[in-house]
């Protein structure tokens, strides 16, 4: 899990071009929008693009979105629970 | 055209140093690459962080040099923006749709799709500027930024006090090439301030950003003042020539699109017939081609009238303005298409 974090801390950068943050500027827990990181919208869409295209899910429903993409927590929770056993 | 319109503020990018500093003092930018790319200033300034990581080139190019221009003029909040691009933002677009065939047409990003529309300088400026008026973007090739222009001058002649008009294009390695293949650029290299020398079919690509606020009345701080103005779709030599003499009561200098491109010469002879003995700066050594470098056009005819001098390191084959220059002929045409005559008048 601490792992997939550090990979999707990397990822959130390079998919979002946050280009003053490092991965260890995210704090797992930290909200992604509003505080924290300050994303919007337009990002939570490029978000979802990050799971369909690295991770090969695709979340259908927007408000399961909203959950998911909470935290850089809830995003590696969520990914693990679609990963096969 | 009915009455003047007055630029009250402006504001260029460019492949030379226009956006700060004084041109009358700065060198010639030049390349033998046949590609005339941007000088682009900190953005930081202009656009916050946070909004900058996702803009593309020419994204915060218009967007830094429209605010530059609203500075310029002294107006805090600018009302219709009105703005022209041949292509909009190329870099959003290619990636788009690149990322249509990479993904096979799923999982595709919002922000180069959002961002390849061509309205969306207009936008960004309209958003941060919290501007709700009118707002419009023409895209009409050659014609763009000139379409602007008229809707801008239509606006000001029905009340509007101030418009925010421009224009802004960007030239990718992949534009370039496909432009290449159709014979649009010099099949051999050729170094930009040598252009004029070398008359052979294309010329050389170029780009840039250029902003204007314009005004129905003078101020002291006003440029000039653009008070004629014509748009002709391919016209033969005799309908350009008619069309040229009614621009020659009293034009003291002639700022041509003159770009090396034997295929469309004729048409500057036509000019130069039209006009014997007014001197002639052609202005495509300093920006290079592209559908809305009549912009830059303007913008340098802007600064020389109110200046009275000419930026002279970018004019080594022309001498220094020994009269005072009153009146400013503009001549250009996108590649024998679409030619435009406007009149500028010192203020």
């Amino acid at each position: 899990m601490e792992e997939l974090k550090k990979k999707l801390k990397e990822q959130i950068i390079e998919a979002l071009n946050l280009q003053d943050t490092k991965p260890e500027d995210i704090d797992d827990n930290a909200p992604l929008f509003g505080e924290g990181l300050g994303l919007d919208s337009i990002d939570s869409l490029e978000l979802m693009v990050l799971l369909e295209r690295q991770y090969h899910i695709k979340v259908e429903d927007p408000r399961e979105g909203r959950k998911i993409l909470q935290s850089v927590q809830s995003m590696a929770e969520f990914i693990t629970s679609k990963q096969p056993a | 055209m009915k009455g003047k319109c007055y630029i009250q503020g402006m504001a260029a990018i460019s492949p030379q140093p226009t956006f700060e500093g004084d041109i009358f003092q700065a060198p010639l930018v030049h390349t033998d690459s046949n590609l005339l790319a941007c000088i682009e200033p900190d953005y930081k300034p202009f656009i916050p962080g946070n909004s900058l990581r996702r803009m593309t080139r020419t994204l915060k190019m218009g967007l830094t040099a429209a605010l530059k221009c609203i500075q310029d003029s002294g107006i805090s909040t600018p009302g219709p923006i009105i703005t022209g691009t041949g292509k909009g933002s190329l870099q959003d677009t290619e990636k788009f749709i690149k990322e249509i065939v990479e993904y096979k047409e799923t999982a595709l990003n919002p922000t180069p799709f959002i961002q390849s529309t061509y309205n969306s300088v207009n936008g960004l400026i309209a958003l941060q500027q919290k501007c709700t008026a009118y707002n419009n973007t023409f895209v009409h090739r050659g014609f763009s930024f000139e379409n602007a222009l008229l809707d801008s001058i239509m606006m000001i002649q029905e009340g509007a006090s101030h418009t925010l008009t421009g224009a802004f294009e960007e030239i990718t390695k992949e534009h370039f090439y496909i432009k290449s293949r159709i014979g649009c650029w010099k099949s051999t290299s050729v170094n930009s301030q040598e252009v004029y020398q070398h008359l052979s079919p294309g010329t050389i690509a170029g780009e840039g950003a250029t902003f204007f606020t314009l005004t129905g009345a003078a101020t002291p701080q006003s440029y000039a003042a653009i008070s004629g103005f014509r748009m002709l779709y391919k016209p033969s030599e005799e309908k350009l020539a008619t069309a040229l003499r009614d621009f020659s009561e009293g034009a003291d200098l002639i700022i041509c699109g003159r770009n090396g491109d034997s295929n469309h010469e004729h048409y500057y002879e036509v000019l130069d017939a039209c006009f014997p003995g007014v001197p002639q700066l052609p202005f495509k050594h300093l920006c290079g081609e592209y559908d809305t470098a009549g912009a830059f056009g303007l913008w340098l005819g802007a600064r020389i009238l109110r200046a009275q001098q000419l930026p002279a390191s970018w004019f080594p084959m022309q001498e220094q303005l020994t009269a005072p220059v009153h009146s400013i002929l503009f001549y250009n045409h996108f590649f024998g298409e679409q030619h435009v005559m406007l009149r500028l008048e010192r203020v």
